[in-house]
């Protein structure tokens, strides 16, 4: 870090979070430090492939549409698959609230912002340690190097190792995250409108469940980007590490190779495989304060991450507080100074906006969601009921004999199915 | 398309030739250290199955791990029994550099 040693603001990490701060701040004219460990920003963040976008609006305005887009989701698709055969759910609209796009070229992007807007971003530098004296963070330390700050935002990400050197958080536990992995396969553009009936420039989210994951609660997922689709997995590590039985790479090729999919992109070329951590836990993974005197935590760091099942927030999650935690030190620093008790405004904010709303009312259903039994035994009556409803053989069964063979195959007592789904339409 | 093809092309990628379409600067230093003494006793060794670049491997009755591949995810640290990983990020730059995920 041989840069100028002092500055008004240092934030660690320059992914969604880190980023978004960053260009709030610097646009006010603060004097900003944005530290990135990759080679570039982008180099060391992997999602699923999808981002909504309005979060990112309130944040950048009219600029996001020079955001490197790839395609705007208008086809929503939910599947339940039960070995090699599936029941799907799909949405179709004209309208679109997200898009997909390579997380290391939107990052790049939302850095290059911070940079313009006269934040300095310095690549290649890895912080070990926060640094605290006298009740109060006063900067950041990468192996002998020292810079200071009145203010450290901390976007490190999920795996929070500054926050946990603090004493501010306990070291991660499996039940409080998941483990995605993903390999993006070109496939070219027209093949991809071609195959999933999409136009030029609208794209498709597809989430599966059940035996595509080996019944481990978490799911599958199929994005398709502007000439390549990203495929994976996401599996909740506290039952995985007791349920997995085969490698998680071959896992995601079982994905890769299933029957009913492979032919999508069967020809495609694996560009890219990866994977990371997610946050999974909501309210339970975040610090007790995400505001201290000298510091605010947000992001993936935080725990602010939002996984229901059929979707998941994290990008625009993470953008968003960062932008909240930029608009508590502009307040702050109106009111004298990056105190605690002044600092405590991005809890407030955080708590008024959707990100705490939606954290506390839906987190609980991924529980339900997570519930072993039921996240097997829902995808085996879905498929179970279509199979006898649609492979008609000399008789026409029924529908609702379909269901009920299914349901009791399936392990569900009525009433234990009703419950279950009362439960599950109250937490929606 | 005869039955014969489509099983070749239907076969699943070995993980080592999956991570070959990844570009990585190692550095010369381990960013992870493991203390192998503790793998033995490990009665479940989930980071042969959860490490998704498949840095564990079983030799044996040896886990033997391998750092040059890890995509920093940092699942091992987490799942890991017996406390046997010291796990840092890798220094200045160095690493995995994804780009298309």
């Amino acid at each position: 870090m041989d840069v100028k040693n002092k500055w008004d603001i240092i934030i660690v990490g320059a992914g969604p979070a880190g980023s978004a701060a960053g260009y709030t701040l610097a646009k006010k004219g603060f004097d900003v430090l944005i530290l990135e460990r990759g080679r570039q920003p982008g180099y060391k963040e992997l999602f699923g492939g999808r981002v909504y976008a309005e979060p990112l609006k309130k944040i950048y305005g009219n600029e996001l549409s020079g955001a490197p887009i790839h395609r705007w989701v208008k086809k929503e698709k939910l599947s339940f698959v039960d070995g090699n055969k599936l029941v799907s759910l799909e949405y179709q609209s004209d309208t679109s609230t997200s898009f997909t796009t390579y997380l290391p070229q939107l990052a790049k992007w939302m850095a290059d912002k911070a940079s313009e807007a006269g934040a300095l971003l310095v690549e290649e530098v890895t912080v070990d340690r926060i640094l605290y004296k006298d009740g109060k963070v006063v900067g950041v330390g990468s192996g002998p190097d020292e810079a200071y700050a009145d203010l450290v935002i901390d976007a490190e990400g999920v795996n929070r190792l500054l926050l946990e050197g603090l004493g501010l958080v306990e070291k991660l536990k499996p039940e409080q995250v998941a483990i995605g992995a993903k390999e993006t396969i070109k496939l070219g553009e027209d093949k991809i409108n071609e195959r999933f009936g999409l136009s030029k420039g609208e794209g498709m989210a597809w989430l599966l469940m059940g035996s595509i994951t080996d019944y481990i609660p978490g799911g599958a997922f199929v994005y398709t980007n502007k000439d390549s689709v990203s495929i994976g997995l996401v599996l909740h590590l506290g039952h995985a590490i007791k349920e997995v039985k085969e490698h998680i790479s071959q896992m995601v090729e079982k994905l890769r190779l299933h029957p009913q999919l492979r032919n999508l992109w069967i020809d495609g070329d694996i560009m890219e495989y990866g994977g990371h951590l997610t946050p999974e836990a909501g309210p339970a993974m975040m610090p007790k304060k995400l505001a201290l005197n000298g510091l605010l935590i947000t992001g993936d760091a935080g725990g602010l991450l939002l996984n229901v099942g059929y979707t998941i927030r994290g990008v625009d999650f993470a953008a968003y507080t960062g932008y909240l935690a930029a608009e508590a030190a502009i307040e702050a620093h109106e009111k004298g100074g990056f105190t605690e008790s002044n600092l405590s405004v991005y809890e407030k904010k955080l708590r008024d906006s959707f990100v705490y709303k939606d954290l506390t009312r839906l987190t609980g259903m991924q529980d339900l969601y997570s519930d072993a039994k039921m996240f097997k035994a829902l995808p085996k009556l879905a498929v179970g009921t279509a199979s006898r409803v649609f492979e008609i053989g000399l008789e026409t069964p029924g529908i609702w004999n379909s269901f009920t063979q299914a349901r009791k195959e399936a392990g569900f007592g009525l009433f234990s199915l009703a419950w279950k789904g009362y439960k599950l339409m109250k937490k929606m | 398309m005869s039955q014969e093809q489509s099983k070749q092309d239907v076969k699943p990628m070995k993980i080592d030739d999956i991570l070959q379409r990844d570009v990585w600067d190692v550095d010369l230093e381990p960013h992870i250290t493991v203390d192998s003494s503790k793998c033995e006793k490990c009665p479940t060794k989930p980071c042969l199955y959860l490490c998704p670049a498949g840095c564990y491997v079983l030799a044996g009755n040896k886990v033997v791990f391998s750092y040059e591949g890890c995509v920093e995810c940092g699942t091992c640290r987490v799942i890991c029994p017996m406390n046997a990983i010291t796990w840092h990020y890798p220094k200045s730059g160095k690493g995995i550099m994804f780009r298309f995920t």
